[in-house]
């Protein structure tokens, strides 16, 4: 990392407004967004359009920021303490950084997946329901079609649809992130976020999960962070390659690693460092 | 392959001194551990032994034959002194022998003779504690004496260090040696019953012609001369109803008489007053047909204790109604005899007694108890003559055979049975049954009332109320604390609070009693209003916080409204005392405490439950709240994440998932307060008046069973029912202070176990 070189003087609007504009319907718009954690700067000046329906990656070292710009879109970041936003992210053409957004309608449309899979230690069953019974949705037609439509959706239903009363906490890893995912496609949103959600399984749970993404992506728009650059490249339409709090570059998948305008962004899909 | 294992075996060298350090602090840790375990089993043992004797059977040994002489005439009477070593045998005649208690050997003896030409018609014992008996005759006098022991010490030639002890029994006479009349008219006396005291002497008899006369003697000793001047008067008693008179018992204190008379009535008469005796009621003291043939009165002179011919044992005192009128009342049945009881005799002191029966049986029972200690047999002839030696160590006991019989006794604990440590207890001059501690007092012929119930119930009365105080505040402070605040609140609030556990109880409790329970009693309306009030005035706050500017809120941060909270509870807490006062002038005249006991009848103790839960739930707070906010905030954070990023409001993600998964945390946090509020000593030893009553009212104090063994053990003396009884308590609190802590433990271990699959 010491040797890494530092570079501030790119101009990134230029390169990440081009070529999203045309390709597809925006559903995320990030505008000049600043974070900082008390007075340490985590987010610089980030400007992108995320696409609809389409799988976005963020890639790039450990602390580069890529998860606090994912947090910034369901606002999971003011659970931090001393953590402020400054900038816009629009979605339907609507700040999410308004005061009058109710922040709880929000994360039900921007679903989001963590690191390590956190099923409730309720049933499996239950653990699908939950966000329909947070909402007041207690009917039990409506919850057990939405409970099977949701497990389906994240190919976990024939594993577990003879032990939907079994605990959430009984399935595998691989599982559990199913399970999760499950969770949070029952309640339909727009946007799924996955915050590095492979990095705790093992190589033939992360094949079946990036088989889901895969088939998620014809419903959500999908934003996934993680570590690995084979697995951007494999799931991804775009990827954006961020590096100390600010984006470096943005574009298509195919782009980025073959032809990377960037010497840091080809420095780092090449391995020279990261 | 060489290089690798010399590397190994360095390797090894170097393990070798780490794995003993390793080892070395493993026994070390072992051993401290085991100790721990060893002093509490060491605490529970030595408890237990102390307890145990209470709850061990008396034993009495075989009969054994004593060698007395024959006596010429029939045995009347048998007594023993203290140490039960030397008894005397009183003879029909008024001959008196003196014996070895142990060998039966003879030392002599004495003779109560009537004056020439007069012969001795009947015999009376006395209240076995003034030692008197006395000889009716059939010139209408009696002859009154009284048992005496010596005790001296001789120096021992062989053993300079230890005296040899000898007791020398002899017979005195308190009034005298000459006769005294009790019937002025002189007729014979065919029944006789006599109580000397230094108060005076009573003697009420039946005469042959069927009359019943009482005499009263008053004695004066001349100071100087030491002559002893009687002054007497007698008067006759009504007669009973019906049938003929069979006993007399003349109770200690000599204020009353039981008539035994027809087959199955007592009849009992007011003589307090020696001149005007009066007959108060004949009661029926058995079912038809069955006849009571012995009957004798309990040390103290209350209780009466009959049996009949089928064997049954019943206790009966005086009852005093609404109207102050007294009644005879059946208080208790006992375990009958076999056969037809032919005799009973009263321990000295306590209120045992022991029964003789027709077929040679001798039962030991204990009347406040209810218990029914043992049975042994004497042989297979009717027991004539029973006595029991002062200390109740002691049987001595005469068939119709003639041949004296004594036994010695190990019967330390009578008092205690589940019935008279947990049930209601009707004792001697109480209107009816209750719970009662009352393990000493001010008389020496006082009976001891071991009632735990009243104990126990204080106790758990104590835990309830400082619980309610507790439980509400500690938990809802730590969810709020490990949720919602801020982190430096947090990181000043949690310390806090835990550093109010390291407040001693005895500062706590010195200020419950000596300020706050004044205050509450001064400002009694104000308290209760304050009480009140407070969670309405929480909901008002919230309500104008949510109508605040934002501007403002914002400025005051997420997390940090609590604080402010402490202005709106100052506000309504001094609001609330100023409004007692009005309100206590405007409703309950001007004088809470007084209007509750006045107008409602409550009783009301300045320091009470109020006082106490305020107090020992300010003690139980820290513990609660400690152990319930690490639960809560030990709920893995990812979970609640995942709760909010699916769009749950923070409220219900603290219902639907840190909760259920902190509740064996919550749980166990109340578990631990419970435990320590039910040990709790000094704040209930000073913040209530310690009085064994038992109800829920908020109004009145209680005693516990921790305040109880703190005031009582160091006047308990050693060895005796109540210090094994204390004993008892503790081991009863011990148990129960471990049972829920060991709950709390176990349930804070499955938790951790759930926590470890997080």
């Amino acid at each position: 990392m010491s040797d890494a070189p530092k570079s501030h003087a790119i101009n990134l609007g230029d390169i990440t407004r081009t070529p999203m504009a045309h390709t597809s319907e925006v559903a995320i718009e990030v505008q000049n967004l600043d974070l900082y954690y008390g007075n340490a700067q985590a987010l610089k000046g980030i400007n992108m359009k995320i696409p609809k329906k389409r799988v976005t990656a963020f890639i790039g070292p450990s602390g580069c920021g890529k998860s606090t710009l994912l947090r910034c879109f369901n606002r999971m970041n003011d659970l931090v303490d001393n953590c402020r936003v400054e900038g816009k992210i629009l979605m339907d053409g609507k700040n999410i950084y308004d005061r009058d957004v109710n922040v709880a309608l929000l994360r039900r449309r921007v679903g989001m997946v963590f690191q390590k899979p956190n099923p409730f230690p309720k049933s499996i069953y239950e653990n699908v329901a939950y966000g329909l019974r947070i909402m007041g949705i207690n009917d039990k037609k409506t919850l057990d079609t939405t409970v099977e439509k949701a497990l389906r959706g994240a190919a976990l239903w024939d594993e577990v649809k003879d032990r939907l009363q079994d605990s959430g906490m009984s399935l595998s890893g691989g599982q559990q992130q199913r399970l999760v995912i499950a969770r949070a496609v029952a309640l339909e949103p727009d946007v799924l976020l996955l915050d590095e959600p492979a990095s705790a399984l093992d190589p033939i749970s992360t094949a079946k999960l990036e088989e889901l993404i895969d088939e998620l992506k014809a419903n959500y728009t999908i934003v996934i962070v993680t570590h690995n650059m084979q697995q951007a490249a494999r799931v991804s339409d775009y990827t954006a390659f961020m590096y100390l709090g600010e984006l470096i570059e943005f574009g298509p998948t195919d782009e980025l690693f073959v032809k990377p305008k960037n010497k840091q962004t080809e420095d780092y899909i090449t391995g020279r460092f990261g | 392959m060489e290089k690798i294992e010399t590397n190994i075996s360095k390797v090894g060298g170097y393990t070798g001194r780490r794995m003993a350090k390793d080892k070395l602090f493993k026994h070390v840790m072992t051993f401290g551990g085991l100790s721990v375990i060893i002093a509490i089993s060491a605490i529970f043992f030595y408890l237990a032994s102390v307890v145990l004797p209470i709850f061990m059977p008396a034993s009495m040994d075989e009969f054994k034959r004593l060698p007395l002489p024959a006596a010429q005439s029939g045995v009347v009477h048998y007594a023993a002194e203290e140490l039960a070593e030397v008894g005397m045998r009183f003879q029909a005649d008024g001959k008196v022998d003196f014996f070895d208690l142990r060998n039966g050997k003879a030392l002599g003896g004495d003779r109560i003779t009537p004056p020439a030409g007069v012969k001795i018609t009947t015999f009376a014992a006395g209240d076995p504690s003034q030692k008197v008996v006395a000889y009716g005759m059939d010139n209408g006098h009696m002859l009154l004496a009284r048992q005496a022991y010596q005790v001296s010490f001789h120096p021992n030639p062989k053993d300079p260090t230890k005296d040899i002890r000898s007791i020398k029994p002899s017979i005195d006479h308190p009034l005298g040696e000459a006769p005294i009349a009790v019937d002025p008219q002189g007729r014979a006396l065919r029944l006789l019953t006599v109580q000397s005291s230094d108060e005076g002497t009573t003697a009420i008899a039946l005469t042959e012609d069927g009359r019943l006369v009482m005499t009263a003697i008053t004695s004066r000793t001349n100071l100087i001369t030491g002559e002893v001047s009687t002054e007497s008067e007698s008067v006759e008693l009504p007669l009973p109803q019906n049938g003929e008179i069979r006993q007399l018992l003349l109770e200690v204190k000599q204020r009353d008489l039981y008539v035994l008379h027809g087959d199955r009535q007592v009849s009992h008469y007011d003589v307090m007053n020696k001149s005007s005796p009066r007959l108060v009621q004949t009661v029926e003291v058995a079912p038809a047909g069955e006849r009571v043939t012995a009957a004798t009165l309990l040390s103290g002179g209350y209780s009466l204790i009959l049996g009949t011919d089928k064997g049954n044992l019943t206790q009966w005192f005086q009852v005093r109604d609404k109207d102050n009128n007294n009644h005879l009342t059946r208080i208790r049945d006992f375990k009958p005899m076999r056969h037809a009881v032919t005799v009973i005799a009263p321990e000295h002191f306590r209120k045992g007694f022991i029964v003789g029966d027709a077929k040679g049986d001798v039962g030991l029972y204990y009347a406040t108890s209810r218990r029914h200690l043992l049975t042994r047999s004497s042989g297979s002839e009717p027991v004539q003559v029973l006595a029991l030696a002062p200390r109740a160590n002691a049987a001595l006991v005469q068939n119709t055979d003639g041949a004296l019989q004594t036994a010695s006794i190990k019967n330390d604990y009578p008092e205690v049975s589940f019935y008279a440590t947990w049930q209601k207890v009707w004792y001697e001059s109480y209107q009816e049954p209750e719970y009662v501690w009352q393990s000493s007092a001010a008389t020496s012929d006082f009976e001891p009332k071991f009632s735990v119930a009243p104990l126990t119930f204080g106790t758990l009365k104590a835990a309830f109320y400082a619980m309610l105080v507790a439980i509400p505040l500690a938990v809802m402070g730590a969810i709020f604390a490990a949720y919602f605040m801020s982190p430096r609140m947090r990181s000043v609030v949690k310390p806090s609070i835990e550093i109010m556990e390291a407040l001693p109880t005895v500062i706590l409790g010195f200020l419950a009693g000596l300020w706050l329970a004044p205050f509450v009693d001064n400002n009694l309306a104000g308290t209760l209003l304050a009480i009140f009030l407070l969670p309405f005035s929480f909901l008002l706050s919230a309500y104008i916080w949510h109508r605040l500017p934002v501007s403002f809120t914002q400025r005051v941060g997420p997390g940090w409204e609590a604080a402010l909270l402490i202005l709106p509870i100052i506000l309504t807490i001094w609001l609330a005392i100023e409004l007692g006062h009005t309100i206590e002038a405007a409703f309950f005249g001007g004088n809470m405490p007084h209007w509750v006991t006045n107008e409602l009848g409550w009783t009301y103790e300045q320091r009470n439950s109020l006082v106490v839960g305020i107090a020992m739930g300010f003690a139980v707070i820290p513990n609660i709240f400690s152990i319930a906010e690490d639960a809560v905030f030990s709920v893995p954070k990812h979970l609640t994440s995942g709760s909010l990023a699916l769009g749950a409001t923070p409220w219900q993600t603290l219902w639907n998932v840190v909760l259920p998964t902190a509740s064996p945390g919550i749980f166990s946090a109340i578990m631990v307060g419970l435990g320590r509020a039910v040990g709790e000593t000094m704040i209930v030893l000073m913040a209530t008046g310690n009085t064994a009553v038992m109800d829920l009212s908020i109004f009145t104090g209680f005693r516990t069973l921790s305040a109880n063994i703190g005031v009582e053990m160091p006047e308990a003396a050693v060895g005796t029912t109540h210090y094994r009884l204390l004993f008892f308590s503790a081991l009863v609190l011990f148990a129960f202070t471990f049972l829920v802590n060991t709950a709390a433990e176990l349930v804070r271990q499955r938790l951790r176990e759930k926590y470890s699959t997080l």
